[in-house]
């Protein structure tokens, strides 16, 4: 069971997904279950090699790579949205388990809040 | 170099209801630069009509990893986007 | 190095630029708060400066930095009594402020 976090909205575009990111922390600071979804746009913050010193902001993918190590227990991605936006396991960051269906990975965890 | 009739400046990811718009209102002798969440769209399997020029602003392909994938875009840096600003005849900021 | 010519630091005495710190930085800002620094610091120091590296953050609270110590160098050194002897006060925030790093988001 545990809170689930859903990530839909593209990496760098606005605040709402580091903010997201940041009550996952704190959640799993706290123990308390806490794992992320991404779909949508989203599944674009677990694109490898991110090379961010252009645009100014710190890279989701590493700042994402600390979430394991703080505790969070699980990051999913969509399979439907990583298919279509060529995502395939070699081009994503390790750990992140694929989900068929995100309705499923919902029903699974006893809260569910989207980011933003 | 060419002169473009219309620039078309799209910063939305292909969610957005408006990059769908965008992609429909382009005509060929059109350009479309894709700028921050817009650049994603070069990782879809997004078509585009015959007859129009397609750029990427750099620095937002490289931060969201897909610059490798820009096979049918020009990448350019600030300047050229000032540049191809400058070079259309009118711009459309969607 | 004297005190003078440290650079620039912000209002709580953290590096605005975490590519300026230098071993001693490090001590001037650790004497700050009478803390000399052992082996047991410079690891800690060090650990964090990594840390950052790969993950562009410093751990953003008190329980992610000794949860993130801990999973690098086990239960001896990752737990709160232990960093607390190390970084008097509030261990990520002081720690942080000597290693050159961001001060963490989420500690008051």
């Amino acid at each position: 069971m545990g809170t689930l976090i859903v990530i839909d909205q593209p990496p760098y575009g606005t605040w709402a997904g580091r903010e997201a990111l940041d009550m996952a922390f704190s959640l799993a600071a706290f123990d308390q279950p806490v794992a992320l979804l991404f779909t949508g746009a989203g599944v674009n913050w677990l694109r490898k090699s991110q090379e961010t010193t252009g645009i100014g902001q710190k890279s989701v993918e590493k700042n994402l790579s600390a979430a394991l190590i703080f505790g969070v227990e699980a990051l999913y991605a969509d399979a439907t949205a990583c298919a279509r936006y060529g995502l395939v396991p070699d081009n994503m960051v390790t750990g992140v388990a694929m989900a068929e269906s995100s309705a499923e990975v919902m029903r699974q965890h006893s809260h569910t809040a989207f980011a933003g | 170099m060419t002169e473009i009739d219309t620039l078309h400046i799209l910063n939305k990811a292909p969610e957005h209801p408006r990059s769908a718009e965008c992609l429909r209102a382009i005509e060929p002798g059109d350009a479309l630069l894709l700028i921050e969440s817009a650049v994603l769209t070069l990782a879809t399997c997004s078509e585009l009509r015959a007859g129009i020029t397609l750029y990427a602003l750099a620095p937002d392909a490289l931060a969201r990893g897909i610059a490798q994938n820009a096979v049918k875009a020009s990448l350019v840096d600030f300047p050229a986007m000032v540049e191809l600003t400058a070079q259309a005849q009118k711009v459309i900021s969607w | 190095m004297t005190k003078a010519n440290t650079p620039e630091r912000n209002n709580e005495g953290f590096l605005e630029n975490s590519s300026d710190w230098s071993p001693e930085i490090a001590a001037i800002i650790a004497a700050e708060d009478q803390i000399g620094l052992s082996e047991k610091h410079w690891e800690i120091i060090g650990f964090l400066r990594e840390f950052y590296k790969e993950h562009e953050m410093s751990p953003p609270s008190n329980r992610l930095f000794v949860r993130s110590v801990k999973e690098a160098l086990g239960e001896d050194k990752g737990n709160s009594i232990y960093l607390m002897q190390l970084f008097p006060g509030t261990p990520a925030k002081t720690a942080c402020r000597i290693a050159g790093l961001p001060r963490p988001t989420n500690c008051l």
